[in-house]
């Protein structure tokens, strides 16, 4: 089994999963919704298998360069994923979160994206690499679960407003607290990989823990933006809709972090 | 003083400085930062101007968006404290000032009657609510019994230990700012040198670059002495993201270099007077080869490593890299210079075309040499203890504030004939759904009889 394989096979059980749980969501059975759930603990085991499979091959850590990094991204999608559905047994999120996955899956398979194992530059040859990565990327992962549970929210609670809403379907108030709970989960991981442990690392790497560079801007205010949900929410008891709103921008913010900065900002993180 | 406090101590002034801050940010991504003013004149025109004067150019050294940071760090200091003192007294302090009312609208709650004398029933409700990890307080008065659970009480000061790191951070990052030093050092293998700021020297046994098999660098190597009082203090060998400290300060091998001072350079000489003959020459940048008995002499004048013409036709070098080595050389006959121009080491048929004139002679550069030196990025930080500190506190701080949720639960007895009413509220501000079962469970172990 080569590495492109076990890739390959993990794409399309992804799909399956995202397919049983669409399934799930039209025909309002929740036993293909816990089908569907197993489908994709099937496909983070297979990931996970890739992904240590690339780790011995290269000697370093599985994200280095974009088909990596996307790659690894959207394993920690499906983990963060993973955990919450079984956390809360709610599939209903769970076709949307794989939508994302997917995406990010096409994105690194796509052609334009070298995939060949390259030697790292002297700076990324740091453990700290691996945890402020890995645990930067766990804690966008439960952003992302936030963003769809939130944009779930707004559906669900115009559809409760005009009375709509039906018994199977679930209720706007269990998404909000849901999408809490995520922020809760992310927030700390964030905190942790992407602003102490990037700090450790640059100090490590450049002598100096902060330099103003867009990518640290851009984390910091990811940062701040889910500091402000949470003093609005826990502070001025703003729930629902602006809650909502706001961890929708926070996702946003990560995610151009993640990607925009490195396309369209100039700066020191110019891998991935 | 007192709406001075007021102003500062509202959250609502948070998330506004948080708004502004976040955008200021923002901005400063977006307009390239530290660039020189034509390059601004370039992009931005008649707007340039104005970007330089609100300091956008240089905007997170910008007196505003200090500013912002220090409304926000003075903010985070009055609003916590003045939560502080009233969280402290509320948890070390309870009031018991609750109504059986109040208990009753609590999301978790219960009431029921047990047989019993209120002495037994504190007994039962005390070990219960010890079972279950709970502090107990308790208050007598006008014939009823007020029994107060806490539980996890420091969840209540995660937010506080969170803030404190913040403001620990900030501090750190304000000493760096202030007292912080930080340059490039260029150091060539057997060189000492002295530590800018510092006491002590630092000297480069030996430097060597470590390639990957495809030709692309690996690691970059300084084996360095650190020389203090004039005695060897300490050895170590610095590579990339692993650096050396020594009181204080941080040696970090950053970039290396080649030192184009003092390079030595081969050359072969092809010559047909008197014999034909072929020489090889070896000769440092300054000095002359001598040939003939004395008659012959090759000077080499001059060495840049990456040949480029400037503007006015001078030649000066583009880079430090040796993209395009080349020394200039003279020859001299009898005192009389048969030969003037620039070699090229990557073109070796150049130099005919920029001779002067043809003669017997014939040059080419076969090989060049210079010393490396390595390049040390060098810090001196006594800010970043504080930050290492500050982050821990931030840390701690929010695994408190999320996973370690404060419970209480509040009992009111009531000697009602020989059976005691009791009344029971819970309160849990986060982790709700759980705090619900073990609510549950708790009321249930008091409710049954022994
Ligand atoms: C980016 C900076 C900040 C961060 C990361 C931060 C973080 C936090 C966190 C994690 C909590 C705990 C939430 C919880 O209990 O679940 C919290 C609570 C709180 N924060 Fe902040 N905070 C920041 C700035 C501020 C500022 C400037 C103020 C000043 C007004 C403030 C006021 C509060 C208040 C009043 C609470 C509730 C505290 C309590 O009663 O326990 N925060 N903050």
């Amino acid at each position: 089994m080569t590495e492109g394989t076990l890739f390959l096979v993990t794409f399309i059980l992804y799909i399956a999963a995202a397919l049983t749980y669409f399934a799930s969501l039209f025909t309002r059975k929740d036993k293909l919704g816990r089908i569907g759930y197993g489908i994709v603990i099937g496909g983070l085991i297979i990931h996970t298998a890739a992904l240590l499979l690339r780790t011995f091959e290269s000697g370093h850590a599985p994200f280095t360069n974009m088909y990596e990094s996307l790659s690894f991204l959207a394993w920690s999608g499906v983990l963060a994923w993973v955990i919450i559905d079984g956390k809360f047994k709610i599939h209903k999120p769970g076709p949307y979160v794989l939508l994302i996955v997917i995406a990010l899956m096409a994105l690194a398979s796509s052609p334009l994206m070298p995939k060949e194992a390259t030697p790292l530059v002297p700076a990324l040859q740091s453990y700290w690499l691996w945890l402020h990565v890995s645990v930067t990327m766990l804690g966008e992962a439960f952003f992302a679960v936030a963003f769809v549970t939130s944009i779930m929210y707004l559906f669900a609670s115009t559809k409760e407003k005009k009375g709509a809403a039906s018994s199977t379907s679930i209720s706007a108030d269990r998404l909000d607290s849901i999408s809490y709970r995520c922020v809760a989960i992310g927030f700390p991981l964030f905190t942790l990989g992407g602003l102490v442990f990037g700090m450790i690392w640059a100090y490590r790497a450049w002598g100096s823990y902060w330099s103003w560079d867009p990518k640290e801007v851009w984390s910091l205010i990811t940062w701040f933006v889910f500091a402000l949900y949470l003093h609005t929410r826990l502070v001025m008891g703003w729930k629902g809709k602006r809650s909502a709103v706001i961890a929708i921008i926070g996702f946003l913010a990560a995610l151009f972090t993640y990607f925009g900065v490195n396309y369209l900002l100039s700066g020191l993180h110019s891998y991935a | 003083m007192k709406s001075f406090i007021r102003f500062f101590s509202s959250v609502k002034l948070a998330i506004v400085l948080l708004i502004i801050i976040t955008l200021a940010s923002i901005l400063g991504t977006l307009i390239p930062q530290h660039r020189s003013p034509a390059e601004y004149a370039a992009n931005y025109g008649q707007l340039s101007g104005l970007l330089m004067r609100l300091e956008v150019t240089k905007l997170y050294s910008s007196w505003w968006y200090l500013a912002l940071l220090f409304m926000f760090a003075l903010n985070t200091i009055v609003c916590t404290l003045t939560r502080l003192l009233l969280k402290i007294k509320k948890v070390f302090r309870p009031a018991f000032d609750y109504s059986e009312k109040s208990l009753r609208s609590l999301n978790n709650t219960a009431g029921f009657s047990l047989d019993g004398s209120m002495k037994t029933l504190e007994g039962r409700i005390a070990l219960a609510l010890k079972w279950e990890r709970f502090r107990v307080r308790s208050s007598k008065g006008d014939g009823r019994l007020l029994l107060r659970g806490t539980r996890k009480s420091l969840g209540h000061f995660g937010s506080d230990f969170v803030h404190l790191g913040l403001l620990v951070i900030l501090a750190g990052g304000i000493i760096s700012g202030f007292a912080g030093f930080r340059t490039t050092l260029q150091i060539s293998e057997g060189q000492v040198l002295a530590v800018p700021t510092a006491d002590f020297s630092l000297r480069l046994d030996k430097f060597t670059t470590e390639y990957y098999e495809n030709g692309s660098v690996s690691d970059w190597k300084s084996d360095l002495t650190v020389i203090d009082d004039g005695e060897e203090a300490l050895k170590k060998t610095i590579e990339v993201n692993f650096p050396l400290s020594y009181k204080g300060y941080v040696f970090y091998q950053s970039s290396y270099g080649w030192d184009w001072n003092h390079p030595s350079v081969e050359l072969v000489m092809k010559k047909t007077l008197p014999v034909e003959a072929e020489e090889t020459i070896l000769l440092r940048i300054g000095e002359k080869a001598v040939f003939d008995n004395g008659d012959l002499e090759v000077h080499a004048l001059q060495f840049v490593p990456d040949f480029i013409l400037n503007d006015q036709n001078e030649v000066t070098t583009r880079s430090l890299q040796p993209n395009n080595p080349a020394v200039y050389i003279k020859a001299f006959r009898s005192g009389n210079e048969v030969f003037n121009g620039w070699l090229f080491s990557k073109f070796p048929d150049f130099a005919r075309m920029h001779s002067r004139d043809e003669g017997d002679l014939n040059f080419s550069f076969s090989r060049y040499e210079a010393g490396q030196y390595s390049g040390i990025q060098m810090a001196h930080d006594p800010g970043v203890n504080w930050i290492w500190f500050g982050c821990a506190l931030l840390m701690l701080g929010l695994c408190v504030a999320f996973y370690w949720p404060p419970r209480e639960v509040r009992f009111i007895l009531n000697e009602e004939k020989d059976r005691v009413l009791l009344t029971v509220g819970g309160i849990a501000s986060k982790n709700k759904d759980t705090f619900k079962k073990e609510f549950d469970r708790l009321v249930e172990s008091i409710r049954r009889q022994p």
